[in-house]
């Protein structure tokens, strides 16, 4: 009885697949015209061609139509509602559809929440992914493909990706150096919060974190000839302590170098550039009675133990030296006094 | 036991005489005729001294009888008389001090150690973020600042304090005195060398004192008017606080504190920095040139006293 019903069920997917490939000419008789369009009430007009080289090429190369629109049930049919790729894509479907924690991170993301919210601009799967055009990130034409995804980004966030596309980032990612970064790799992907949130990877709280997942590594930084130590120098300094007991007021990487317009020291536009960091120190809410003294010309990531920093290195190995010395002879005093005085209290007895 | 009582008995009257009799042989000498004020004054100083010298005679008697059991056979007897070490102006001095050294290092610490939880717990859950302890910070400095301008002043204006100031210059005898105690400690000689009001231990405190004081108000003045200079300033002002901060930290809580709570002589705490005294046997063990000074002093006194009011007098 078992394997009975087994063997309809399998049937019943054969026959059903085989429909559904002719469906997908049926589809074609429409959708291959490059002048079919609809109207809206506006007047404007949407295009409705698909161009099936597309779907061929894209990782659902396997799925008809109706895999995704499975709302249309009759030819002519009605304008299709938006697709809901989670029909396929959640934990344990049988189609091998690829899922994980992608869907719940996005739910909870900034996205997901504007969407929840009601946001009907707010990003969906498709508007990063692209619809008919879900390609592999591997493949350079896709939406994701780790060089477009600023451009896809950008889409929405066009003013932040102007700056981003002039910034020593965004210049190097066009060059094609992989190491550096796009948009996911510091606000992150599927999870990605508000920026003021103290879960987001670019809040005051973490983003020194963030920007050290590269600055602090040799294996990424020493090719590019920039200098490694600037995390530990941060975390030395007065800023890196002040983060670390969560002040919320102290400067972070950010506050310094930008978020999105990061320019090298050597780039006058750079807000780290000599001539601009009196206006970068001075900002308000940070110093804003410096001196131009205080905040022009001047090494501002000090490493004491290492000997570029001058008068500061000299400094430090003196006291080094001066408090290991006073110390161990104070306590060679202690310990001879000590032992005098159990010398004293023995003879006594 | 009711031997031993009438002994002393005995010599306490007997000591009451002889001073009578010291006065009076001194009445004699200078020939002129004091008031009954003066003779109760200049006989219980005498008394005092002679019942001192009796009881370290019996002491000695009893050594040289016994050498072993001194101190289980003296009389429970003892004349001790206080000397004063610290007057009330610089014992002030020195709780405003340790409070604000104490409010400095607990805010201090966790700065340059915030890796460690106990940091982060202090700062952020004890004292409530960074802008609280930095605030708090800067009370400590006010009160060390004030410690520092006030014992400027009383070393320069008041008699003590200038009296000391020069006292605790280093000298020659110091650098003796540190051969003769390290002499000491290795057993090449069987007592320590003789120290006058401030030993060299207690110059060397001083002057670290000094130099830390120096060091950490001009360190730390420079990083609170930070934006006034250039900012290599701040960077040597920072470098320089916090590395004279440990040291500090470090010589208080290993050597002072040995000195004046741990070292089995006065565990758990000297008590001298709440009352100024010391005890007279603490005087004659570790001031023994302050201590024949005073003594010596105070019958020069005694003498020129009665001198000038017999002047008076004729």
């Amino acid at each position: 009885m078992k394997q009975l019903s087994f063997l309809v069920i399998f049937l019943f997917l054969l026959c059903g697949s085989s429909a559904d490939i002719q469906a997908l000419e049926k589809c074609q008789i429409c959708h291959s015209k490059k002048e079919i369009h609809r109207a809206e009430e506006t007047g404007r007009k949407v295009p409705l061609y698909i161009d099936e080289s597309i779907i061929a090429r894209s990782v659902h190369n396997d799925k008809d139509c109706t895999d995704c629109h499975n709302d249309i049930n009759e030819i002519p049919h009605k304008v299709v509602k938006k697709v809901n790729c989670r029909r396929c894509h959640y934990t344990g479907n049988p189609v091998g559809a690829p899922d994980g924690k992608m869907y719940d991170q996005y739910e909870h993301s900034v996205h997901g929440m504007a969407v929840l919210n009601g946001n009907e601009k707010a990003p969906v799967c498709q508007d990063c992914h692209g619809d008919h055009d879900v390609y592999s990130h591997k493949t350079i034409e896709s939406k994701f493909y780790w060089q477009n995804i600023p451009k896809t980004c950008g889409t929405c966030h066009m003013d932040i990706y102007a700056v981003y596309k002039e910034s020593t980032h965004g210049r190097a990612v066009a060059d094609g150096i992989k190491d550096a970064p796009v948009c996911s790799d510091c606000h992150g992907e599927h999870n990605i919060k508000k920026h003021n949130s103290d879960e987001s990877r670019v809040s005051d709280a973490r983003i020194s974190q963030t920007c050290t997942e590269c600055h602090g590594t040799q294996g990424v930084v020493n090719k590019y000839n920039i200098k490694t130590d600037r995390a530990a120098t941060f975390e030395h300094s007065f800023h890196g302590v002040g983060l670390q007991m969560g002040s919320k007021t102290v400067a972070n990487c950010a506050s310094c170098h930008d978020y999105h317009d990061i320019r090298g020291e050597d780039d006058p536009k750079s807000s780290v550039h000599p001539d601009n960091i009196p206006k970068t120190c001075g900002k308000e809410g940070c110093h804003p009675g410096a001196s131009a003294e205080f905040s022009s010309g001047q090494q501002i990531h000090i490493n004491p133990k290492s000997e570029e920093s001058g008068i500061i290195y000299y400094i430090s190995k003196a006291f080094l030296v001066l408090t290991v010395s006073v110390l161990l002879g104070l306590l060679a005093f202690i310990a001879m006094d000590l032992f005098r005085r159990a010398k004293n209290a023995r003879a006594k007895r | 036991m009711n031997d031993k009582k009438k002994n002393l008995d005995n010599r306490e009257v007997f000591i009451k005489g002889l001073s009578d009799n010291i006065v009076k042989s001194a009445v004699d000498i200078v020939k002129i005729d004091p008031t009954k004020k003066q003779i109760t004054e200049i006989t219980d100083t005498v008394t005092e001294r002679l019942q001192y010298e009796s009881s370290s005679l019996l002491n000695e008697a009893v050594t040289k009888l016994h050498p072993d059991s001194l101190s289980e056979m003296l009389p429970e007897e003892k004349v001790e008389r206080n000397f004063e070490r610290f007057g009330k102006n610089f014992r002030y001095q020195h709780m405003l001090m340790f409070v604000s050294v104490i409010i400095l290092i607990i805010t201090g610490m966790p700065l340059k150690f915030p890796e460690f939880g106990l940091s982060k717990f202090i700062v952020i859950d004890l004292l409530g973020g960074l802008h609280n302890s930095t605030f708090i910070h800067r009370i400590g400095a006010v009160g060390l600042i004030i410690v520092g301008i006030w014992h400027v002043i009383y070393s320069l204006g008041s008699r003590v304090g200038r009296r000391d100031f020069f006292l605790m210059v280093p000298n020659l005898k110091d650098a003796a005195d540190f051969m003769g105690t390290m002499r000491y400690y290795i057993g090449k000689s069987k007592s320590g060398p003789k120290f006058d009001r401030f030993s060299f231990i207690e110059k060397f405190d001083y002057w670290a004192v000094y130099w830390g004081m120096v060091i950490m108000i001009g360190s730390g003045a420079i990083m609170w008017y930070k934006e006034l200079f250039p900012k290599y300033f701040y960077d040597i002002g920072r470098e320089m606080h916090s590395d004279e901060g440990l040291l500090a930290t470090l010589s208080i809580v290993i050597w002072h504190f040995y000195n004046v709570h741990f070292n089995p002589e006065v565990f758990p705490m000297s008590w001298t920095w709440w009352h100024g005294q010391l005890t007279e046997s603490e005087m004659k063990h570790h001031h023994p040139l302050e201590y024949e000074a005073i003594i010596k002093k105070e019958s020069q006194d005694i003498i020129d006293q009665s001198k000038s009011e017999s002047k008076g007098n004729n």
